[in-house]
């Protein structure tokens, strides 16, 4: 019985934080949008539902969606309140989402065993949505990272690093076929490093090409990590490390994009209503809500541009606080430190690749974006999970977390197959 | 499994980037966020501005010293007294920025965040919120009174209540008019103004003490054992070849402490000063915090102790009687008589008594507090005697009201300009249940501070106590 109760109660609190957070927006806006409730019911039952299933079903990690449905709920309480049709969209997003974690989740575990051997499938559509978004996209904000499919917007690079990851998994895991070993006279060990340096460069050199100085990073660091892991020698990990350096050393001096981003880093007042618009206001914003901050619709979170995409921490902290924020930092937290256990408690070696590279990925992004809204690190621009508003980042993160649970609840067919 | 191993480290290295973002945000929002929110770019002052209608400000009585008023399209402050509180609640405006209290309380007199007004508010929205008021400790009447008393001459006059720290009266002479538009008419006119209409002087002004000092000294020979210190006065003493006088040349004869305090001997406060030597003389500053920068309300003057290390005699000499490098505040010289006053204990002084909300709600108050304990309780009943023979039968006797016990000590501070000495009074009344503690100063007045300061606090105190 006790357990039972304990097991519900994490639902009670996220109903309750929908509940909360329609009622204060519909202080704010003094009225009651009919929709946003259909919504906020269908997030609600949607919440109970996937739970319920994945914890009776037995489908692995519950705690997983637990933490998303909190934080889907936290970006789509802001999302209203910036402005109630992103909050519409977004719990639309979040809805399609979960629709998409459990589809995900589901081919995962039944395709499991031909994942291995689809490297040139994984490589050759991360190409071409390269060359997609090099040949059709729209630029933004400094970054041409967006093509429109049917209408819809989307940023390829959110798929491609799935994919990358799927890739890297492969190169560093799989079994080398034996054709290509007889083939080449080359060692594995070496094979492997030299594939995964080639596709990264590749990656690396078409991310740079669109100006996307976050996700080269975050492409870059998810490699050199792989690389650490998966037993490249320290010179190797060094020449990595400084080649990588050098290329930032030059981007932050040479391309003037990227010396923007430093000088506002280093000093954002001495443009601070140009260059440094964006992190001061973003400043400003954390710097009023102190502690406890101002209250959900008491803030003025509209002075930050683009506060529903990257901005969405500072409007956090601005109207929940410094302590609100934190709280959110330690959901992430734990959603990686998940993912990690699942890595580590994972029997199969493709499998593990996988969950490392994919919580890496999740936990490095969210240390990207708010150390750079908060100006602890240079800002680039990188979405927020689940909480930024968009739906290629909602639903790419999804499938990327449907990907963990299906490798979390995989454990013992996996032992038994090895066996 | 054999990669686990590495994968824990890169967990930890991930452990490492979240804690950094816990502790910068942490000490970002402690540390750094109140400095970057008064900066001009934060557009959310200017935004509260101009949805809440700012607070009035109060004198301990309920009279209006500041008040907003709705205009087409804004709001605009209003000081009905003109100069008479531009240096303490200082003034508001979109060009120049905010000062003094209307900088210091900003937060309050805009905020607006009680649960009960936000529902109230957003029941309705078409009525502009209200900031919060603030209650200040300052006594209108004995603002009129100082501004009067010092007939236009320049310097300061403070006034507060030794036992509880409140400020009464803060007035500092020139002034300027902090309406906006006055402002906008004379900036240029004021901020080149070689009266400097703009220098705070109760707050900010840094003068030599004078005898005044006297006061600390003769708390620090007390302390010292060197309470039945004499000197024999012939009217002026040859210090390592300086000559230090009395005022006006005058022999005294065979002096005791207590009789040089009272009659202002610099024969014999400066021997004493050469006596005690430079530790005990910083020691003396120290006490009475002369050397550091008063917590206060609104901004204050620093004081360092001016000299390193090595003073030579004629520097011990000049600082036993108050002149020397050494040099103090207005605000810090009542201090140090509300100290005397108060049984030797130093009380936080505060402007600011409560901010209330437009519901009546105290959102915040001021509970009186020590500052320092300067001397014991004894020493300071013994100082406060001889300044109660200094008004009595010293030179003092213009600050005297009949059937009050008033304590005081004059001083008349020489300075860069031959022959325009600053004057100075401070005291405090009655002496067995002390009520108020002033000090007043003309700076340049060339008279003494018995014949020009003791009549302004005389006329405080009695209007206080009466």
């Amino acid at each position: 019985m006790t357990s039972e109760t304990s097991n519900i109660k994490p639902l009670i609190y996220i109903i309750l934080l929908n509940l909360l957070g329609a009622a204060l927006i519909s202080i704010q806006y003094g009225g009651v949008n009919l929709e946003a409730v259909i919504l906020t019911g269908a997030f609600c039952v949607v919440s109970i539902v996937s739970y319920v299933v994945v914890y009776v079903a037995e489908l692995g990690d519950p705690y997983l969606f637990l933490i998303i449905s909190v934080l889907g709920s936290v970006g789509c309480i802001m999302q209203t309140r910036i402005k109630p049709e992103y909050g519409i969209r977004q719990l639309k997003w979040f809805l399609l989402g979960t629709a998409c974690y459990f589809v995900i989740m589901l081919g995962y575990r039944f395709l499991s065993r031909w994942l291995t051997k689809l490297l040139p499938l994984y490589l050759g559509l991360s190409l071409a949505l390269f060359i997609a978004t090099q040949v059709f996209g729209k630029t933004s904000h400094g970054a041409k990272n967006w093509i429109y499919v049917g209408g819809v917007s989307v940023q390829p690079s959110e798929v491609i690093r799935i994919l990358f990851v799927l890739g890297l998994a492969v190169i560093f895991t799989a079994p080398m076929p034996e054709k290509l070993e007889s083939k080449v006279k080359i060692k594995p060990r070496l094979l492997r490093l030299v594939t995964a340096s080639a596709v990264t460069v590749v990656s690396a050199a078409f991310l740079l090409l669109q100006r996307e100085w976050g996700i080269t990073l975050l492409f870059f660091a998810t490699y050199f990590f792989f690389l650490y892991v998966y037993g490249a020698s320290r010179l190797y990990l060094a020449l990595n490390g400084l080649a990588a350096a050098a290329v930032a050393v030059i981007g932050a001096t040479k391309v003037s994009h990227i010396k923007v981003r430093v000088d506002t880093w280093l000093d954002p007042f001495a443009d601070a209503s140009g260059k440094g618009y964006q992190i001061t206001q973003s400043l400003f914003a954390i710097g009023e809500g102190g502690m406890a901050g101002r209250g959900i619709g008491a803030g003025s979170v509209y002075f930050i541009p683009e506060v529903h995409s990257d901005f969405i921490f500072s409007a956090i902290c601005e109207e929940m606080g410094v302590v609100g924020g934190l709280a959110i930092l330690m959901l992430y937290f734990v959603l990686v430190y998940r993912g990690f256990k699942i890595a580590l408690s994972c029997t199969n070696a493709y499998n593990k690749a996988v969950a490392f590279g994919i919580s890496f990925i999740l936990g490095l992004q969210t240390f990207i974006i708010i150390g750079g809204v908060i100006k602890l690190i240079p800002l680039t621009g990188i979405t927020l999970p689940f909480v930024s508003y968009g739906g290629s980042s909602m639903l790419t993160t999804f499938a990327a977390c449907g990907i963990l649970q299906a490798i979390s609840g995989m454990k013992e067919e996996l032992t038994d197959e090895i066996q | 499994m054999k990669y686990n191993r590495k994968i824990v480290t890169v967990l930890v290295i991930m452990c490492v980037l979240f804690l950094s973002i816990f502790v910068y945000l942490t000490w970002f929002s402690l540390f750094r966020a109140d400095d970057i929110k008064t900066s001009n770019y934060n557009r959310r002052l200017w935004e509260r501005e101009d949805s809440v209608l700012r607070g009035t400000i109060f004198d301990r009585h309920g009279t209006e010293l500041a008040r907003s008023e709705l205009v087409d399209g804004g709001q605009k402050r209003v000081y009905p007294y003109g100069s008479l509180y531009a240096h303490v609640i200082g003034y508001n405006t979109r060009s120049y920025g905010k000062t003094n209290l209307e900088l210091a309380y900003n937060d309050y007199l805009l905020k607006t965040e009680s649960i009960a007004e936000i529902i109230q508010y957003g029941m309705d929205g078409s009525q502009m919120k209200k900031g919060c008021d603030l209650v200040t400790t300052l006594d209108h009447g004995l603002m009129e009174t100082a501004k009067a008393s010092m007939k236009g001459r320049s310097g300061a006059v403070v006034a507060l209540n030794p036992q509880t720290g409140e400020v009464l009266c803060l007035f500092s002479n020139p002034s300027f008019d902090p309406n906006e538009d006055a402002l906008t008419k004379n900036w240029s006119e004021l901020s080149t103004d070689e009266s400097s209409p703009f220098l705070p002087r109760a707050t900010k002004g840094l003068y030599p003490p004078g005898s005044t000092f006297k006061i600390a000294v003769a708390a620090e020979a007390i302390e010292s054992g060197m309470e039945d210190y004499t000197v024999d006065d012939g009217g002026s003493v040859r210090i390592d070849g300086r000559i230090f006088r009395n005022a006006g040349g005058k022999e005294y004869g065979e002096l005791t402490l207590a009789r040089g305090f009272k009659l202002s001997s610099n024969v014999l406060f400066s021997q004493l000063g050469v006596e005690l030597g430079a530790p005990r003389l910083k020691n003396a500053a120290e006490r009475f915090l002369i050397t550091k920068k008063i917590d206060f309300d609104i901004d204050t003057s620093a004081s360092a102790w001016p000299y390193d290390g090595n003073m030579g005699k004629t520097d011990l000499a000049s600082v036993g009687i108050g002149q020397g490098k050494l040099m103090t505040t207005p605000l810090n010289m009542a201090l140090v008589a509300g100290t005397i006053a108060n049984g030797g204990v130093m009380m936080k002084p505060y402007l600011v008594k409560s901010a209330v909300s437009p519901n009546g709600v105290t959102v915040y108050e001021t509970a009186p507090e020590a500052l320092a304990t300067a001397i014991p309780e004894e020493t300071a009943e013994k100082v406060a005697g001889y300044m109660l023979d200094c008004v009595e039968s010293g030179t003092g006797t213009n600050a005297r009201i009949r059937g009050v016990e008033v304590c005081g000590k004059t001083g008349t501070a020489q300075n860069e300009r031959e022959g325009k000495d600053h004057a100075w009074f401070v005291g405090f009344a009655p002496k067995d249940d002390p009520q108020i503690a002033v000090a007043v100063i003309q700076e340049y007045s060339g008279g003494s501070g018995g014949s020009s300061c003791a009549p302004v606090a005389r006329d405080i105190i009695a209007e206080w106590l009466e």
